[in-house]
């Protein structure tokens, strides 16, 4: 008996242990001959990332006989992280470079994983024009104590997606406020008795509920975040009209499911086979959409809660360098980003993926005017970046961002009104960030 | 006490033979063998290495306060109690608590009972049992990762597989199974039953072909009709056979947390929230390494009550056979 009861506690050990404390170390190859870097890359989007990636990695030892890269691909961004934290953790020397979440800047500082690019960016030729180059609503999320930490990479943007058809079938023009983008989906509902066959728009707020949600609170007047990275913005009256007005397009206009919606992952396809008429997605989709739709695809910011004004907010991920990696590899890693950042590049990586070019000049490239001739979609997504706010981003970000969440999906399901629904937000992330001002 | 029963459940070789270790055969004092002592070498290392050495260190990493995503805190420093305070004062960690609960009684015994249901209508000769069987087992050899994708798109609301499924059978209520508060953790439950019945089943099945013929000719000669011989003699001699499946089934529910990443995220608003989907955010979203310790251990010590219980249950009622 006292066996069985031992060996019980064994497996519940061996049970609760395992998978709880995977430490994975990485074995970087002595500095003799070739430097060789590795780079953590997540894919996130529906698009062939490895095969493309792969075709830079060669044009780059082409270029450069002296370095060896060697991309891995290990699952979405989450991946990456915590691929790079168990490793550093446990000892062992991190990739020299990573691709992770543009929002994730604080918490890799803090945690000390990443190293400012000044000093390579101070050996470049021309490193402002380099810099200014890039959109400045990417860059915002690179820059904090007056250095730059990253640069933008694989973006993206929120951006409203509308049939172009079927809003010349009923007469309609694209919506320019929340008023008419309201009214829009209204009309553009169809309902066989209690089927509804067509909504009018769908709005995902279940998975990551803030990033799709920010336009909104941009919209009415007030991000939620501003450019401090203790402050957020939650319980303003702005705030608060924003997630009414959702609330308004299922109660009022019957033009969108009520609650809180989970439909990140079907409403690209909705959209393309006309089960929705408008969608709110990131411009992540638009390849996708464009391959499946048989209409007109419109693609615009997000119209905002007066006549005129527009809402956007970026995401998607920048290239950091990790600290802890040989000096020699973080070089090399730098030579990398340099390659990977030209306008050439950015506007074919743009072209394959469906980013939005991180970088200005990318546009001007005879490879994206071409482009856009055939594709004009893309130039309205980055059309959308000059209606961009910050992305949400502060200290303990994982932290306030499930604060918010919480909320916010609370107000979405008539759980909370959305004023006490934000109230109690504020007060537990005012408590939150008080640990950093 | 030593050799008192030989009843052990899940080991029946694991009564010392001969030579076993430590174990004096026949009184008379055997010399110290080293043989044994190497084979089980190798399983000690490995239950040293990925059980007993995490588990001591995040016992120890239980009281100090270490969060990577906080400067000052980012070496650990002796905190006494006081990710235990945290954990016991967060108003989540209770909500997810009895998240766990309800995920535990909503998806064991269901999916023990399916299994026990399934195991006795597939065990018997008939044409084409075997495609029966397979589609009873086959979700079991699916990962976790893509059954919970495939029912990603069975939940949509309004056209979904499931609820064109449901309003077929005269369901009339919400369809926004993932979205909706009070049927995210559900949605949960169903994934997981569907998933693991098979996996019960097999145990059954094979446990229900090792029944002696005998019985069940001398219950028909006796006039016991279909029921009653499952209720008076499958299932009393499959007692081994159920406490097995529900200690995995028990710790199993504990351990996975694949559907919770692709179905919910936990949300909304943690309605689907579970212990170790909580820990994992605590300690790789918050990177809150101290309070992920500390939970850590609450759930060790959660598993161990049960498993160590379901013994002790077990072996009790043996005792009074």
């Amino acid at each position: 008996m006292r066996r069985s009861v031992l060996l019980s506690v064994l497996l519940a050990l061996l049970v609760a242990g395992t998978g709880l404390f995977a430490n994975g170390t990485t074995e970087t190859p002595a500095s003799s001959g070739p430097v060789t870097i590795q780079v953590f890359y997540p894919v996130a989007v529906d698009a062939p990332i490895a095969q493309i990636l792969n075709g830079y990695v060669t044009q780059f030892e082409q270029a450069n006989p002296g370095i060896v890269v060697k991309p891995v691909f290990s699952g979405g961004y989450t991946d990456v992280k915590t691929a790079i934290q168990t490793t550093i953790q446990g000892g062992g020397k991190p990739p020299a470079l990573a691709v992770m979440l543009a929002t994730d800047l604080y918490d890799l500082i803090n945690a000390g994983y990443i190293e400012p690019l000044d000093p390579y960016l101070a050996k470049m030729k021309d490193s402002s024009s380099y810099l200014s180059d890039f959109y400045s609503s990417f860059m915002d999320n690179s820059r904090y104590n007056n250095k730059i930490w990253s640069v933008p990479f694989q973006r993206s943007a929120v951006v409203l997606y509308y049939n172009k058809d079927l809003f010349a079938q009923n007469g309609l023009s694209a919506p320019n406020s929340w008023a008419s983008l309201a009214t829009d989906a209204q009309k553009l509902t169809v309902r066989n008795g209690s089927d509804v066959s067509r909504w009018g728009i769908l709005w995902s707020t279940v998975g990551l509920p803030y990033w799709l949600f920010q336009p909104l609170a941009i919209g009415a007047g007030k991000n939620v975040v501003g450019p401090s990275d203790t402050e957020v913005y939650f319980n303003t009256p702005e705030c608060i009209s924003a997630i009414n007005y959702y609330n308004s397009l299922s109660h009022t206009y019957n033009a969108t499911p009520p609650g809180a919606q989970d439909t990140w992952g079907v409403s690209p396809g909705d959209f393309a086979s006309g089960r929705a008429a408008m969608i709110v997605h990131s411009t992540g989709s638009l390849a996708g959409i464009l391959k499946q739709a048989k209409f007109n695809v419109g693609v615009m910011a997000v119209p905002g809660k007066q006549p005129g004004t527009y809402a956007s907010v970026p995401g998607g991920g920048n290239l950091y360098i990790l600290k802890d990696a040989p000096q020699a590899q973080k070089d090399a890693a730098f030579k990398f980003i340099q390659f990977l950042t030209e306008p050439d590049r950015v506007a074919d990586f743009s072209i394959k993926t469906g980013y939005i070019a991180a970088r200005k000049s990318a546009y001007s490239t005879k490879a994206m005017t071409d482009y856009i001739a055939k594709v004009p979609q893309a130039a309205e997504t980055r059309n959308a970046l000059q209606y961009a706010g910050k992305e949400l981003s502060v200290q303990d970000l994982a932290k306030v961002r499930d604060i918010f969440q919480n909320y916010l999906q609370q107000a979405f399901n008539g759980k909370l009104s959305a004023d006490v629904a934000m109230q109690k937000a504020q007060t537990e992330a005012d408590a939150a960030l008080k640990e950093f001002k | 006490m030593q050799r008192s029963k030989n009843s052990s459940n899940l080991q029946p070789v694991a009564e010392a033979g001969p030579g076993g270790p430590g174990v004096s055969v026949g009184g008379t004092k055997s010399k110290f063998q080293i043989l044994p002592y190497l084979l089980v070498l190798p399983t000690l290392f490995f239950v040293a290495l990925f059980t007993i050495w995490p588990t001591i260190s995040s016992f120890v990493g239980s009281f100090f306060l270490q969060k990577l995503n906080i400067a000052k805190y980012r070496e650990p420093s002796f905190a006494g109690l006081a990710n235990y305070a945290s954990l016991f004062q967060d108003s989540t960690f209770y909500h997810v608590l009895g998240n766990t609960a309800f995920y535990v009684i909503g998806s064991v015994p269901v999916s023990i009972a399916l299994g026990f249901l399934f195991a006795l209508l597939i065990n018997r000769r008939m044409r084409g049992i075997g495609l029966a069987r397979l589609a009873l087992f086959h979700p079991t050899v699916l990962p976790m990762v893509s059954v919970a994708t495939i029912w990603l798109f069975m939940f949509t609301p309004d056209y979904g597989l499931f609820n064109s499924a449901l309003s077929f059978l005269g369901y009339r209520g919400p369809e926004n199974w993932t979205g909706n508060p009070d049927l995210a953790l559900i949605a949960i439950i169903i994934v997981a039953v569907w998933k693991n019945a098979g996996y019960y089943m097999i145990f059954y099945l094979a446990g229900m072909q090792s029944l002696p013929r005998e019985v069940y000719e001398a219950a028909r000669l006796d006039g016991s009709g279909p029921i009653n011989t499952t209720v008076r003699i499958t299932l009393p001699l499959l007692r081994r056979t159920t406490l097995f499946v529900t200690t995995i089934a028990f710790i199993g529910a504990f351990q996975t947390v694949d559907h919770v990443f692709v179905l919910t995220v936990g949300g909304p608003s943690n309605a689907s929230n579970i212990l170790l989907f909580y820990l994992w955010q605590i300690r790789f979203e918050n990177l809150n390494v101290g309070k992920a310790s500390a939970l850590t251990i609450v759930l060790i010590i959660v598993l161990l009550v049960f498993t160590v219980s379901n013994f002790l249950i077990s072996e009790r009622r043996s005792g009074n056979e």
